[in-house]
């Protein structure tokens, strides 16, 4: 006899192997979509097998299902949630992807509840062993989801409040909580006669007062420095000031990730106003430097002067076909303080001209690095 | 009883199968023609690997073996013959601490062999030779930086085979345009990955003049098994005059010749990816390629000097004809560079690969090449398309490349 477990999955696999000989006609034969198909049928069968071998783990007794059978299922609210989650799907199809994720997510946590409420009504005729057929199977997924909802509701307006208040208190704001955080939880651990009412009223009132300055902060917006950055859009590709610096907020170090700072083939010094490189394996200094072409290049520029200076690639000149004017091609950074950094990332196609050769200089600073694109 | 009987003969048969499969397995690991042999190492940093190997292989086949042997004796001793189950008892405290000790001494062992190895391998310090390596599908491109100690005193690009000097430490700064590869010539050093975006570096030396073989060992596509690459390393002397060789400017070839019609060809088909360093359009303009516009990678072997390399397509093919081939493979140290040097010659060339390859490469070697079907790659190929050329456009261009040496 085919258990209430394995159906599920039996049916799961009937309607994926429609799907896919249908995705396979309409759509595209071989097409990933159709693969994908066709694995899910493949797992869908495998473990409603699985599940009628076991017989759903044993859970699931003759005549418990006699009884079964005479008794109706609890009431649910996760239809309701399951019908939401329809409802927020089809919504973010016609409006924003985030609804239509949140949709899903919904969606997908309400099917589940509700298939696993239902097989735990029908487990045995007896309630109580039902609820814990239910919680045995469930509480795994529940606990660990919870929490990360949990977690993720907590980031976000922690988040909200830490960019918009100043850039000197959030490290304070977070120092302050996370003492508190830490106290009360030594107070809960070491007197468990706090457990009970007071620790859920605290943890509620924490919890509250978070979300709320959260949602004040997210309504007042980001702090202004952050506001006026986001809106100059440091990269965006049109940025480019290679004279005078136009925008209020950059980042001096924007560039300073270690997986930048580990993938650059030369670093670029200005010192005494003086220009000089270095090459990743050369013990010398160079004066030239070799990027392979068509491939994207780190080159990092090192300001050692207490003046700011930017490094300027120069490649050549090339014809605006819309305008037909002659115009120099090239690049830079943002203005570098001093000690500090920018990495530059070139993707050049061609080669240099004898004419128009290809260099690195640093207007204010004496001397260029020739660039080679063999 | 003829059912039973069956049954006997095809387990046997099954059986003597396997252990005859066993048996060549066995007898294959002592090949000595092997150019790709893991325990022939013809460098110091090879070398370290190896000294590594000699250490953990054996210590790992001694505990395998008494495992598996263990294991045997206690299927076979302790089976199922309808005894009575014997007395159960739970935990052993004296076992239990000899079998973490044990196991802890030999890694503890092994870690420190391997770490002493891993940071050997790591030291780049006193690196005497730089070359970029770039990976792409399914070539390896080399260019040498401007390196005056070393004779480079302008940079040199080629493809295939990698040029090295014999005693000399060279660190490969190793990236990659497309997807990720790995290169590794076994007898020079061990594996490493060519990243987009990222520049790996490895070390390489080679003690004596030779020819070594390598392969891309990070799968990367529908022709990674075809991306292969060759390390030569000559004399000194030799890499000098290979180094001075990849530098001459261009020479175009003389007018009226089929060599200088197939330039012609070149100029009107090949240029589109395939840069020949100082040729020039018509004009007298530079010819540059634009691979970036036609190629998924953004690039394609340059083919300046291609006939001082032996191998073309991604060291697929040979240029060299199979004596001449043999004839630079087979050759001693002591000759090898003179015959490398020497490069391919019109009696020596293999034009039968290099025709065919004119002809329609994607027969030649799978790629991605079919203009129907570019979609994915937004329109680029990625590899070498059929080109439609004539068989009188290939004898003018055979000609013409001919003359790159």
């Amino acid at each position: 006899m085919i258990t209430p477990g394995s159906k599920y999955f039996f049916g799961l696999t009937g309607l994926s192997l429609i799907s896919a000989i249908l995705y396979m006609v309409l759509v595209n034969p071989s097409d990933l979509g159709a693969i994908a198909l066709f694995g899910l049928a493949g797992s869908g069968a495998l473990i409603g097998a699985m599940a009628l071998f076991t017989r759903d783990g044993d859970v699931y007794e003759g005549e418990e299902a006699v009884g079964a059978s005479s008794t109706g299922g609890s009431p649910s609210f996760w239809p309701i949630v399951f019908a939401f989650g329809a409802a927020l799907v089809l919504t973010g199809l016609a409006t924003v992807s985030a609804v239509f994720i949140l949709g899903i997510a919904v969606l997908i946590g309400g099917g589940v509840e509700w298939s696993i409420q239902n097989w735990a009504d029908g487990a045995s005729a007896d309630q109580k062993f039902n609820q814990f057929a239910r919680a045995r199977a469930i509480s795994a997924i529940e606990y660990p989801g919870l929490a990360a909802v949990g977690l993720g509701v907590i980031a976000f307006f922690f988040s909200r409040v830490v960019l918009a208040v100043s850039k000197e208190s959030g490290p304070i704001i977070f120092i302050v909580v996370a003492t508190a955080i830490l106290v009360v939880g030594v107070l809960i651990a070491t007197k468990p006669s706090m457990k009970g009412t007071l620790t859920v009223v605290v943890s509620v009132l924490a919890v509250l007062a978070l979300a709320g300055a959260g949602t004040f902060a997210a309504l007042s917006g980001e702090r202004h420095e952050l506001a006026v950055a986001s809106a100059e859009d440091h990269y965006d590709a049109s940025h480019r000031e290679c004279g005078e610096e136009a925008s209020d907020h950059y980042d001096h170090l924007a560039n300073n990730t270690v997986s930048l700072r580990s993938a650059v083939t030369a670093t670029i010094f200005v010192k005494d106003g003086k220009v000089y490189a270095e090459a990743i394996g050369m013990k010398t200094k160079v004066d030239t430097i070799t990027i392979p072409r068509s491939n994207a290049t780190s080159v990092m520029f090192r300001n050692l002067d207490a003046e700011q200076h930017r490094l300027v690639v120069n490649l050549g000149s090339a014809k605006v076909a819309a305008t037909g004017v002659v115009e120099k091609v090239g690049t830079c950074t943002q203005l570098t303080g001093e000690n500090q950094e920018q990495v530059m990332t070139l993707t050049i196609p061609k080669p240099a001209t004898e004419a128009e050769p290809y260099s690195f200089t640093v207007p204010g600073a004496t001397g260029e690095i020739k660039l080679v694109v063999p | 009883m003829d059912i039973v009987n069956n049954v006997k003969s095809s387990s046997h048969r099954i059986r003597n199968s396997i252990a005859t499969l066993v048996g060549l397995v066995f007898l294959a690991g002592c090949a000595t023609n092997a150019p790709q042999d893991t325990w022939q190492p013809r460098g110091d940093n090879a070398q370290v690997i190896n000294n590594l190997q000699w250490i953990i292989f054996p210590m790992a086949g001694v505990v395998g073996v008494l495992v598996f042997a263990f294991a045997a004796y206690t299927f076979w001793k302790f089976k199922d013959r309808g005894q009575p189950i014997p007395s159960q008892s739970h935990g052993k405290p004296i076992v239990e601490i000899i079998l973490t000790i044990i196991p802890a001494l030999i890694l503890t062992v092994v870690g420190v062999f391997t770490f002493r190895g891993i940071f050997e391998l790591s030291n780049t310090e006193d690196t005497q030779m730089v070359i970029n390596v770039t990976g792409q599908q399914w070539w390896w491109e080399y260019d040498y930086p401007a390196q005056a100690e070393q004779g480079i005193t302008q940079p040199i690009i080629t493809s295939g085979q990698l040029v090295i000097p014999v005693g000399t430490k060279v660190l490969l700064r190793e990236t990659s345009r497309d997807v990720i590869h790995s290169y590794w010539i076994p007898a020079l050093n061990g594996k490493k990955d060519a990243v987009p975006g990222r520049i790996n570096l490895l070390r390489l030396q080679a003690d004596k003049p030779g020819l070594f073989a390598g392969q891309c060992t990070e799968f990367c596509g529908l022709s990674h098994a075809n991306m292969r690459m060759e390390a030569i390393a000559l004399s000194k002397e030799d890499f000098a005059k290979w180094a001075a060789n990849q530098q001459k400017a261009y020479t175009s070839p003389a007018d009226g010749t089929l060599a200088k019609e197939g330039e012609g060809v070149f100029l009107n088909q090949c240029i589109r990816c395939h840069q020949v360093n100082g040729l020039k359009k018509a004009d007298g303009t530079p010819a540059l390629a634009a691979p970036d516009e036609n190629v998924y990678s953004g690039a394609a072997p340059n083919l300046s000097h291609l006939m001082t390399r032996n191998t073309f397509a991604g060291a697929k093919f040979d240029l060299l004809n199979k004596t001449c081939r043999s004839d630079v493979w087979d050759a001693s140290p002591e000759a090898i560079g003179a015959k490398y040097l020497a490069g391919v010659s019109e009696s020596c060339l293999n034009a039968t690969d290099l025709r065919a390859w004119l002809r329609n490469a994607p027969a030649m070697k799978p790629m991605y090449s079919d203009p129907t079907k570019l979609g994915p790659s937004g329109g680029k190929y990625r590899g070498m398309p059929n080109l439609g050329l004539t068989e009188t456009d290939i004898d003018k261009l055979v000609a013409y490349l001919l003359t790159l040496k």
